[in-house]
Formats: C-alpha cells, structure tokens, sequence
C-alpha cells in the first residue's frame, strides 16, 4: 500500500494482494460477518432466515449449513466457515450452527492476542491442544448407551431425535416427529443406508397428517390410456421390476427395412407386434401381477396388462425402483427372457392411495422391510421442504446415536463443562499457552450464551449461574429454555450423541487454525472480475 | 427497506471487502423490521380476499398479461391469479393452495384468518414478545380451538336414499359464489354426481370420474348432469346417423389405416402395375378392417386417433358411424362407462370387448355449429359429466370453480361424516372458548392466546361486513347469545333470514374444513413469525 520505493513488479497489476497481520485481521472479521448471520438460528428459540436468489425462488431454513449454502459466499476465508459447516452436514447432519458460531467465537477470542502480536503458530498450537483436551474430555464423561435393551434404547433414540428437532419449525410436533424418525430409522438394516428412508412431500393437509410407510411409496408415474381400468389394489402380488421399454417402437434406430411388394408390409408389421407380444406374453406368464418399470410402458402394453388385471407403472424413479427392489426382494430385469420366479419381488399389499392431490403407489408389508418412506403433509411447499431438512437432521442424530454409543447433555450444557474444564486445566500450565486456552474455554461459552441471546434471556446472569453449577460439579446443567433458568439437561432429556459435539469442536478448531495460518492473500484480478456479470469474461486481457 | 448497513466489513485499510456475491446488490431486513414487512404483505393479502368471503361476498376481475378475464371469488383462484411477487405473500398464495388441494373449499376464510393471526401478531411484537413464544402460543390456542370444534360437530348421516341434507350443504358452499341464481339446482347436480360415484364402503370418491365441461351458450339453467360420458366430438362424417341406440363401441387407440411398421422402411414402386397393387392393398385392408369391426357386432367406432377422408368415406358407405380424434383421458372414461375395453390392435378386437351404451348421441347447440357426442345409458353408470352452460366464458369458468368446490364439500362429507355450522359460528364458539383458556395459562403465551380467540374473529367480522351489517355490533350480539343460550350454532345472518341459528338456516360447513383451516393458518404464521432475517436481491 504505501511503499513507495520504485515498484518490483512481480504480479499482474490489479492483482489484489495483502498480507501480514492486518491480513489476518481482515479474515477474522469476514468470519465473524459469517457467524453473525447464523447466530439467530441456534435452539429452540432461534429464528429462521428467509433467502431470495436471483432467480426469485426462495428458501426458509434454520439449517446453518442449507443458509451458507444459499447464501453464496465468495469471500476465500469465509468460504472455510462454510466448508466446516457442510462437513458437519454430511458427517453428522446436524450441528451445523454450532460448528460455525463455535470457529467464529474462537476466532473472536484470538484476535487480540494476534493484534497483540503473538505468533499465529503458537496460537494454532494451543488451539490444537485444547481441542484434543476437549475431546478428550467429552469421551470421558459421555454417557454410553445400554444396547442390551431394545425399549430403552428407543427411549434413548426418541430423546436425541426430539431434540435436534426442537429448534426447528416442526418443533411442536417433536413428539410426532421424532417417533417417526426412530421408527424409520429402526425398520433399517444394520449398516443404516440414509438412502433407504424415502422422503415424499404432498401439500395439503396438516403436519401430523404425515405418515411413515413401512415399505415403498411412490407417487403414481404418467399413466397412458387403459390404466384406469387396471385394479389398485393386490394382496401379495409378485412383482416385476425391468428396465425394459415396453413400447411399440423401432427396434433399432437406423435400421432400414427395403420391402418389395405390399404383401411382406403386414409381415413386418406382425413382426413388430409380436416382439412386443412376446415380451409382454413372458411378463404375464412369469405370474407377476405389478410391473413397474424404469423406462415407459406404452398405451398397448398398459392395456394388454388391464386386459389381464395386472398393474404397471412406468418411468419410475430409479431411486424408487431400487428401495422396491430393497424392500419387495427380487432383482431388477433389463430383459423379459428370464423372468423365473426367484427375481420377482412380493409384498403382502399393493395399493394405489389417493394423499391431498396425488396418487401414491404403497408396497406395505414387505418381507424384507429394510426401507421406508415418509409422506410429509403440510400447507406451503416452503413448509414441507424445511420439514424435510430438520427430518434429515433428525435421521442423521439417531442413526449416528445407533452407531455411536453414546450421548452428552445439549443445550449447552456439554460447552459449559468443557469450558471449566479447560480453564481448570489451564491454570496448570506456565506460559502463553495458559492465556491461549483459557481464551479457548470462553469461546466455548457461546453455546449457552446464545441459546439465551435468542431466547431473550439475560445471558450474563444465567452463565453466571451456570459457571457456578459446573464448579460445584453438576456436569450437566445446561440452559433450560422453558423455565428461563438451568437445569440438568440430562434429566430433562435434552440429549445429543457425543460424535456430534466431537466433530463439532474438531472442525471448528481445524477451521480456525486455518484461517490464523493464512497471512497473504493473492488474488488474481480475472476471478475477481468474473463476479461482476457484464464485465468481459476475456482470459487474459490486459487490463 | 434501508440500505445493508452492517452488512459490509471492513478490513484494516479501511477498505470495504466482499463476503457475498454481489454483496451490494443485496437487501437484507433483520430483526423486527422483517417482522413488520412480512406483517405487512400478508395482511394486505388478506385484505384483498377479504371482501369475497361468504354469501354476499363480491367477486374480484382478473385481467390476464394477454388479456383473458376471470371473474370469481374463490380465494385460490383469486390468489394464483394475481401473481404475487413478494415471498410471503407468496406464501399466503401456497396456503390457499394447500386447503384447495385437501379440502377444496375454504380457501378465502384459511387466508383472512391467517392475516388476522399476524395483524394480532404485530402488536404482541411490540410489547416486546418473543415471537417463537407467540407461535407457541397460537399453536396452544389451536389445539384448544380444534378441540372446541371437535366439541361442537354434528354428525351427518349421508345416505343416498336422503339426499336433500346433503343438498342444503353444497348451497352452503354455493351461497356465494357467481351461479347463486339457480342454486338449488346446482346443488343437486353436485350431490347426484357425487352420489353416482361415491364408493360409501371405502369412504371415497375418485374425482376422476367426474368430468366436468363447460359450453359457452344457453343459460345457467341448462347446465346438466349427464350419467355418462360427454366428448366434445362428432361424428366423422356429416351423414353418419346422429343417434345410435343400443350403441356397441369398439374403443381403438390405433389408427384407422393399414399399420405401418415402426421401423423405418421404404417401399419401392418402380412401375405403374406395383402402384395399383399398393392402392388395392391399401383399400382391402381397409375394408378388412371395417369388416371385422362390423362382424364382431360393433355399431359405433371410437377411435384415439384419425383416418383420411378415404377411410371416413368408406365407413359411411359400411354404415359404421365414427369419432375420431378422441382424446386419451376421454378413450378412458368412455372404457369405464360402457364396460368396454380398450384395443390397440384390430385383431384383437373381441365382441366382449365392445363397450355398450343404451344411447349414444349428437348434441347441437342453438344456432352454432358446434357439436358434443354425449353416451348416456352406460353399463357403468359411475363415470358421470357435468355439462355446464352459461352467457359467456367467464361464467362457465366461475360456475366450473364453484361446482367444484361443492363436489369438494360433498365429497369430503361421503369420507367425513362430522359438521359445524357455518356463518361464523364455529370461529365464535372456538374463540369463546379460547378466550376463556387464555386466562388459565400461567406463561407469556397468555397473551398470544388471547390474541389468537381475537383473531378468529376476523372471519364472522368479515361476513358481517361483507352482509352490509353493523360489524362488530352484531358480532357482540351473537357471542353474547352464544354465552347465554349456550348454543354454538348461532352465527352471523348474512341472508337476514331473521335467525341467527345455523342449523335452521342451514348453513352447514364440514368439520374437515374448519379445522384444516386453522392448523393450516397456524402453521403459516409460525413460519413467518419464524423468519427474522431476510436477503433478497435488491429490486431493479
């Protein structure tokens, strides 16, 4: 900036470059502009944010990592705060807020020691430590979850589920909710495959109208003519999955056929015919009674099946086609050739319902229910979709509470005990470090402090109290948003699984380590300009 | 909106750095402004919709990009229509979309309520009151106030032998809608329709049976039920007879005309003998065709796709009448009607797959040209159409809407036999009884629950406006008698028929849809009041 020495020219002008401490300052700040904007979000009090891309559509979450997502940000170090908070997404699906508001803390709290210029490396060392303290910590005092008894392991499970649901929209019907959740998650197999829980959404109706189907539901395919007249209803039924095109068409697409005379015309067109008959003749011998398939089925092939009361469905989803096959057995045909008894799929009903405006295809009572789907009803579409995002936390809660066996207190309570922890730790160690930790254990300190923040509480006052709960070793007293005091969240069933808290605090310390490591910036002018729409895209023009 | 202050960071230079995308071009309200802006949209949603609800509702008149005209008061229609850009009033637009869908009927009263909701919303904000605990305690008040309705319900006896209950209801529905001049018999073609093809043991009625089609012309009053099936079609060919009785269809869904592979090919015709050969061909076929058709006993053809002029030529000389062009849901319902089956091939057509029909025939419209093939008398008297006739296309349309919704109101009767009253009475009995819990509860949702018995008012206040009574005075009025007489069936007299009781009045309204209306709203204004952080791009 104000070097005024005759210039070395080393990079292209208008590369945007800064460095030192200021650098380091100004990515802190970005960080904390980051955390600012999901802090409102956090517990059972935190609000949502509504977002309008420029395309119009909107979207309403309270979800940290669905907010930075959307909220598309370009700036290189605030970019990390939206990594972690995705990598908590697909690692444990929630506690994506509190992985974020946590690195911006940390980062909050090592500002002035990096103004007062200490090393930024002993800082990140000291945070490292710290973190490994905390963990440490966590894993000591978790409580482990009794497997032996499947009763109060869904006890367990319920109070996990209802509480990652607690802060979202659905929050009053947690109840409702979180049952649901652990029942689908429990009708999985061992190795919880997310993708085995099917999530439909039809408008209409209100939330508790929604249902957990302990089997396969779709919504009913484009339907040609002669559908109406097939049944809706089988009980055990053998089904046929193909990925066949039961359509009377061209066989091969540049084939020619030269005829001579007339007469061979009709052959071709009977020859045509029967390779769809035979086809068809082979599906309705196999003895199976639904056929559902990847690719359409035509109108003749949709009325040969009404002609012999057989159901099919066509253009189904592969997604949907492959949780059929999970549930109903069977494998998926792309040929009519070898259609034995053993790759078709049965049930114990099939049924075409009719949910708010939509049709849905139910396979109920498969033999091997190792899937399930849930039909979300609700008023707007907005609606439906945040429900299906605090599901998706709540799915990820439970399976990762099966996997993992054991569960911290919530609501800030786990933060409040590390905190003490680690400033009890601190006063053992001589040195910089002392500071840097003790700074570590305050910055945890914004769990509970903004759980009241948003609750509207007096925040100071109630951490106070808590500090004093925590040194007088009630380990889990925590906030208690409905009785505006603490209490032992334990008890009061606010539970989440200890993983959860543990890669939380990993990412956050990984993430802020980053950003104090970074002291130069170097950003090339032409990425900068392509964020401006009308500027000229031109690699390598000179400026 | 002001300006994105806070929005932009500075770094140590003092230079303004960049977090968002086109961070500059973004508007952001945070806090209790976004409160108040959301307020604000929704409400005045409500009060566009506000003037169409109940029986002297006033219609609203759409005018389209390109020009088309809608006239209705169907708060869903009203609402799609207007094409709303603001997110929440979008929103709104999703909730009435929503009671369409479920119920059908209902869709202005589930928005005025929840305008109301959040009108009563703005003030708690201002005394300072969280909004989560606000949400919370609507959804205590709606718990109460469904449980109230729940209460006060009737039970409903549908029986097909006894339709005229079921008549007074779809007049309740119709009441303020555009075809109210005929509407008694409007009424009863809904509930014949409905009832023709109610399927009482399972409690359902498929909607697919139902057609429902509109003509411009005539008057309202020719607007009929016909048990069958009615293709806006005509015959091929002019001379073809215009009534055939005890019609034997074959319903194809190929053309009529020789089949052509699928395959490409290509045909050589290298002398003048080749091409006769061809034209001989083509001609036998044909008369091949008609002459199965014919031997297995089919008197009427209907066919999914066309034929040339040739082939319409020779089916008049066979004299074998045809429809052509009719379309794939029309194939269908026409299946259904006559038991017949759909053939994709001539050589499969069988004479029990002929579709029959005591009567098919051409009808003509006044002086136009234009005709309609109706097929009445069907082995299965369960597909049924509605042939709705009016002066212009507006009220065809607006009569299509409110035939709909009636069938909507009969048909979740058939599923759900319970009612209340209609004319504000609910509202008034539940937010009676919410008032009277708001003062047992302890917590600050005290307040949001009184606020919530406050807003159920909004919809009586609104049909007594609408009714060109005295609002609030005859809202005391009637909850006063309601305390008094302890007899949640009074309501608003909108038609000044001299009672306030409902049930004499006969203005009766499905449970269903009542409660739908209020956890739906609910559900709505707890998203909003949710929302405390709005970025949108900034308006152009």
């Amino acid at each position: 900036m104000s070097r005024m020495q005759a210039p070395v020219i080393l990079l292209k002008e208008g590369t945007d470059s800064s460095q030192g401490v200021p650098q380091i300052i100004s990515n802190i700040n970005a960080c904390q502009a980051i955390a600012d904007a999901v802090r409102t979000t956090l517990g059972p009090r935190g609000m949502d944010k509504l977002m309008v891309d420029d395309q119009g559509r909107c979207v309403i979450s309270n979800d940290g990592a669905t907010i930075l997502k959307t909220l598309d940000i370009v700036h290189p170090a605030a970019k990390t705060l939206v990594d972690i908070a995705k990598s908590q997404d697909a690692e444990v699906g929630d506690g994506t807020t509190s992985v974020t508001l946590i690195a911006g803390e940390l980062l909050k709290e090592m500002k002035p020691f990096i103004e007062d210029g200490v090393h930024p490396q002993i800082i990140i060392r000291a945070v490292r430590k710290a973190a490994s303290l905390a963990v440490e910590k966590i894993k000591n005092i978790a409580v482990p979850i009794k497997k032996g008894n499947p009763k109060e392991m869904k006890e367990l499970l319920l109070k996990c589920a209802s509480t990652a649901l607690s802060s979202k929209l659905v929050a009053a019907s947690k109840d409702f909710f979180a049952a649901m959740v652990v029942d689908a998650v429990m009708m999985l197999d061992d190795l919880l495959p997310l993708n085995m829980i099917g999530i439909k959404k039809v408008t209409g109706g209100a939330l508790e109208d929604s249902v957990l189907v302990a089997g396969v539901a779709f919504k009913k395919t484009f339907s040609y003519a002669g559908f109406e007249m097939q049944p809706k209803t089988y009980t055990k039924p053998k089904i046929a999955m193909l990925n066949i095109e039961l359509e009377l068409k061209a066989e091969r697409e540049n084939a020619e056929v030269r005829v001579d005379n007339v007469e061979e015309y009709q052959s071709i067109v009977d020859a045509e015919w029967k390779i769809l008959y035979d086809k068809l003749d082979k599906i309705h011998h196999s003895g199976a009674k639904v056929v559902l398939s990847k690719l359409p089925i035509g109108d003749v092939a949709t009325q040969y099946f009404a002609d012999r009361d057989m159901f099919c469905a066509g253009r189904v989803p592969e997604e949907d086609l492959r949780r059929t096959m999970k549930a109903c057995g069977g494998s998926i045909q792309t040929t009519s050739q070898s259609l034995t008894p053993d790759v078709l799929g049965t049930c114990e009903t099939f049924e075409e319902v009719q949910l708010g405006g939509e049709r849905f295809n139910m396979f109920k009572g498969c033999p091997q229910a190792k899937t399930c789907t849930i039909i979300l009803r609700g008023g707007a579409e907005q609606f439906m979709e945040e429900t299906e995002r605090s599901l998706h936390d709540a799915i990820m809660i439970v399976r990762r509470a099966i996997k993992n066996d054991s569960v911290v207190a919530g609501g800030g309570a786990v933060e409040t005990e590390l905190s003490y922890h680690l400033r009890e730790h601190s006063h053992t160690i001589a040195g910089k470090e002392q500071l840097l930790i003790s700074a570590y254990a305050k910055a945890l300190e914004v769990i509970p402090r903004q759980l009241c923040d948003n609750a509207g509480f007096d925040a100071t006052n109630i951490l106070n109290k808590l500090r004093q709960r925590h040194a007088q070793g009630g380990r889990w007293f925590g906030v208690n948003i409905l009785k505006e005091d603490i209490s032992d969240n334990l008890e009061d069933c606010v539970w989440e699984p200890a993983v959860v808290k543990i890669n939380a605090l990993t990412a956050a310390s990984e993430a802020t380590c980053l950003i104090l490591s970074v002291d130069e910036t170097i950003k090339n002018p032409r990425s900068g300009q392509g964020d401006q729409p009308g500027a000229g895209r031109g690699r390598g023009r000179p400026m | 909106m002001n300006a994105p202050m806070g929005q932009i960071a500075f770094d140590e230079y003092g230079r303004p750095f960049i977090i968002l995308r086109d961070q500059d071009r973004k508007s952001r309200l945070t806090g209790l402004d976004a409160h108040k802006s959301h307020i604000l949209a929704a409400k005045s949603v409500a009060n566009i919709l506000k003037t169409s609800l109940g029986p002297k509702g006033l219609d609203k008149m759409m005018v389209s990009p390109d020009g088309d005209i809608t006239v209705t008061n169907d708060g869903a229609t009203i609402l799609d229509l207007m094409d709303v850009d603001h997110q929440i009033a979008k929103l709104m637009v999703q909730l009435s979309k929503s009671q369409d869908d479920e119920i059908g009927d209902g869709t202005t009263g589930v928005v005025v309520l929840a305008g109301a909701l959040l009108e009563q919303s703005e003030k708690l904000l201002d005394r300072g009151i969280h909004p989560i605990r606000i949400a919370d305690g609507y959804e205590m008040a709606a718990k109460i106030a469904v449980a109230t309705l729940d209460k006060i319900s009737d039970t409903f006896d549908v029986d097909l032998k006894k339709p005229e209950p079921l008549i007074k209801l779809a007049m309740t529905t119709l009441g303020s809608k555009i075809v109210n001049r005929c509407h008694r018999q409007m009424a009863e073609i809904a509930v014949n329709a409905i009832m023709s093809v109610a399927d009482l043991k399972r409690k359902d009625v498929d909607f697919e049976l139902i057609k429902v089609q509109g003509k411009v012309g005539g008057k309202l009053e020719d607007t009929m039920l016909v048990k069958g099936v009615i293709v806006d079609k005509d015959m091929s060919h002019p001379q073809m007879p215009k009534v055939v009785k005890d019609a034997k269809m074959a319903i194809l869904t190929c053309p009529f005309e020789p089949p052509k592979p699928k395959t490409k090919h290509k045909l050589d015709i290298t002398s003048v003998e080749d091409y006769k050969k061809l034209r001989e061909y083509e001609l036998k076929t044909f008369e091949n065709m008609v002459q199965s058709v014919k031997d297995k006993g089919a008197n009427l053809v209907i066919c999914q796709w066309g034929f040339d002029d040739e082939a319409n030529h020779l089916l008049l000389q066979k004299e074998l009448p045809a429809v052509r062009w009719v379309g794939g849901p029309e194939i269908e319902l026409i299946a259904i009607a006559t038991g017949g089956r759909i053939v994709p091939r001539f050589e499969e057509l069988t004479t029990e797959k002929l579709g029959k029909a005591g009567i098919v025939r051409e009808l003509t419209f006044g002086t136009t040209k234009e005709r309609m093939l109706v097929i009445e008398e069907c082995k299965n008297t369960r597909a049924v159409t509605l042939l709705i006739r009016g002066g212009n296309k507006m009220i065809v349309e607006e009569a299509k809407r409110s035939l709909h919704d009636a069938l909507c109101v009969i048909r979740n009767l058939v599923r759900d036999g319970r009612v209340v009253y209609g004319g504000g009475a609910p509202e008034i009995a539940a937010s009676l009884a919410v008032a009277e819990a708001a003062d047992k509860i302890a917590t600050l949702e005290q307040y949001a629950v009184r606020a919530f018995s406050e807003a159920l008012e909004a919809v009586p206040l609104a049909l007594a406006e609408n009714s060109g009574l005295a609002p609030i005075q005859t809202l005391a009025e009637v909850k006063s008698r309601q305390v008094k007489e302890k007899n949640p069936r009074l309501g608003i007299d909108c038609l000044l028929k001299g009672t306030n009781d409902m049930k004499e009045q006969n203005v009766i309204e499905t449970l269903m849809a009542k409660k739908q209306q209020i956890l739906l709203a609910t559900q709505l204004v707890r998203m909003i009041l949710k929302i405390d952080d709005i970025r949108a791009p900034m308006d152009m």
